[in-house]
């Protein structure tokens, strides 16, 4: 039986941010990274080990000093950066750690905006999908709410339907649970894995807590992928 | 939902700030509207008032005063010259009009002017007409058999409330001589809305000297020539007499243009000014709102918004707040220009319309917008320029 292609894929990729006077700081190294079509990972790793680093070469937010990234069979080094911004749009949610709400705006405008720049949705559906996302995340009574008037899990929850909002078929989250209670942390995730399993999106979620790891097809240590000196090489297998 | 409805979200996010700054640019074009209105509106009552006669004769003093007393009731009137001036060019073959006018106090601080009916009569070369709103005009009462009769402009009847029928005076001395309403005229946009007329020889009766004079005062006569040729030989008679000076009107009008040209320049310095600290106060408060923002922008540009577009959003926040501020300081500028016209009406018998719309306000309100745009350039360029991982970061 054939193996279909990654939703991710990252190969020799490396990272490097420049110190000055002809210096590099290099955060980065990675071989070869794939993550299958519909899997859920954990990516795990102490602080400064270029977890959000990774995570933003995935979502095209940033480019890789050396290497190629490919998206959905996309290369996302060799896309310029307008053709780069309309893919991200499309093909990759993102949830920030700090939810990073646009203030101005309610949460059923902030799940819209992220439709207008991808402009891949009807603008007449537009609504009423930003509307049902709301509702399957239990926020059907804070549409109007802007983020200052909501609680954090459900700026969090907010933020989370924002990144379903154009039906990406990859997920990032940057430690979507870190500012939570552990109660909220639950429910927050255990709503993303729900909606993620269903509709078969391949998630990339980076996490401290035990109750990211419940489900996932696999758990990624940074000290473990990142080949930079002084940082070993591996995978571990949920 | 559209960049608009984005950029004006944005807006009402930051509404104090949005609202100071929208502010200083209503103050802005608040100044340069009504500036530009009252100037104007200051050349054209002149005009209006000067180009009935083409002939000002009076007793010798300031030709600017002269004008300024007779037409626009400004200054003290100047000395009296002898009716018999008023003869003269009554019977003079080259005039084909002479209005009598003699200038006396006021009620209420409307000035009594005491004419003739002729002072009324329309002819081809009139610019303005005459007609009464309420009442009718007095009749030319022979001297000695004066009626008291008073006609008044219409801003003298709703200001004084005075009443067809009613009858007025100011002073304890001229409780003897007190004033009837008779008529109130229609508006003429000039000095006359503000004057209470009546007829010479009523004049002459309440004046106590110019009842014991033998040959009556007058204090100007308006002319009109029959041909333009003729207005030289007239001028240079009446300035040759030693007891008169003659004064055309319009070589005092360019004498007043000329000092207002001055005024002008001034203003346009100062109106220069005004819009560069408005534009510095525009680009202060996008590019610091900017740097605020750098967070929000980058966290749109990772939801897919091109550097394009958020320029775009950046440029039409700055419109939309100079829009606003344009709107608000056209009304703001029709506001300024009623009051100014007001104390002119009151203080300087010049009637003006502060709320002439033309294509200047469009102009200007599309100028506001641009200049909005100019300010909020390099604020827009900054957020293009937004590094998007960068920003992104958790802000503890």
């Amino acid at each position: 039986m054939e193996q279909s292609a990654p939703a991710v894929l990252l190969q020799d990729v490396k990272k490097a941010f420049p110190l000055g006077h002809g210096h590099d700081l290099e955060v980065l190294d990675i071989t070869s990274l794939a993550l299958p079509v519909g899997s859920y990972t954990v990516l795990k790793g102490p602080s400064g080990s270029g977890k959000t680093t990774l995570l933003n070469l995935i979502a095209g937010i940033a480019l890789p000093t050396a290497g190629h990234i490919r998206v959905s069979g996309t290369d996302l080094v060799i896309l310029p950066e307008p053709q780069r911004d309309r893919f991200r749009a499309a093909h990759i949610g993102y949830i920030f750690q700090t939810f990073n709400l646009l203030a101005p705006f309610t949460a059923l405008e902030n799940v819209i905006l992220a439709m207008c720049f991808a402009n891949t949705i009807p603008q007449r559906a537009q609504r009423q999908r930003a509307v049902d996302l709301l509702a399957r995340l239990g926020l059907s009574t804070r549409l109007s709410h802007r983020p200052a008037q909501l609680s954090r899990g459900e700026q969090q929850r907010v933020a989370m339907a924002r990144a379903l909002a154009n039906d990406p078929p990859v997920l990032l989250a940057d430690e979507p649970c870190a500012s939570l209670d552990a109660a909220t942390a639950q429910v927050v995730l255990k709503a993303l894995h729900s909606i993620c399993r269903e509709s078969a999106k391949t998630v990339l979620i980076v996490a401290h807590d035990t109750a990211a790891l419940e489900g996932a097809d696999q758990v990624l240590d940074m000290r473990a992928i990142n080949r930079t000196p002084g940082r070993p090489h591996g995978v571990e297998r949920a | 939902m559209s960049l608009w409805s984005i950029a004006w979200k944005y807006v009402c996010g930051r509404w104090l700030a949005s609202a100071l700054t929208a502010v200083s640019v209503a103050l802005g074009v608040s100044l340069i509207l009504a500036t530009f209105l009252l100037t104007r509106g200051i050349r054209a009552g002149f005009i209006a008032g000067t180009t009935d006669y083409s002939l000002i004769v009076g007793a010798k003093s300031s030709p600017t005063q002269l004008v300024l007393g007779t037409i626009f009731r400004m200054d003290v009137a100047t000395p009296n010259i002898p009716y018999t001036v008023y003869e003269q060019l009554h019977d003079d073959a080259r005039v084909e009009r002479a209005v009598p006018v003699a200038l006396g106090d006021a009620y209420q601080g409307f000035r009594y002017v005491a004419t003739t009916t002729d002072y009324f009569a329309a002819a081809p070369w009139r610019r303005k007409t005459f007609t009464v709103a309420a009442g009718r005009f007095w009749g030319d009462d022979a001297p000695g058999q004066p009626t008291y009769e008073a006609l008044l402009g219409i801003e003298v009847a709703q200001r004084t409330g005075l009443r067809i029928g009613e009858a007025f005076y100011e002073g304890e001395e001229m409780a003897e001589y007190p004033l009837r309403v008779v008529g109130i005229l229609r508006p003429t946009h000039s000095a006359d809305d503000r004057t209470i007329f009546f007829s010479l020889a009523s004049y002459w009766e309440m004046n106590e000297v110019a009842r014991s004079m033998a040959i009556k005062p007058l204090t100007t006569v308006l002319v009109r020539p029959k041909r333009l040729s003729d207005l030289p030989s007239l001028y240079r008679e009446f300035n040759v007499n030693p007891e008169t000076q003659a004064v055309l009107p319009s070589a005092v009008l360019l004498t007043i243009f000329n000092l207002l040209g001055v005024v002008e320049e001034v203003l346009r310095f100062v109106l220069g000014a005004v819009v560069l600290v408005v534009l510095l106060y525009l680009f202060v408060a996008l590019y610091s709102a900017m740097l605020e923002r750098r967070r929000e922008i980058a966290t749109m540009r990772a939801l897919g918004a091109r550097r394009m577009t958020v320029l775009v959003i950046v440029l039409l926040e700055a419109c939309l707040i100079a829009l606003i501020g344009g709107i608000v300081g056209l009304l703001g500028g029709h506001g300024v220009a009623a009051l100014g016209a007001h104390l002119l009406s009151q203080r300087g018998g010049l009637a003006l319309a502060p709320f002439t719309v033309s294509a200047l306000q469009p102009l200007l309100l599309m100028g506001v917008t641009l200049l909005g745009a100019c300010a909020g350039l390099l604020p827009a360029v900054l957020a293009y320029r937004t590094e998007v991982a960068e920003n992104l970061a958790p802000l503890s």
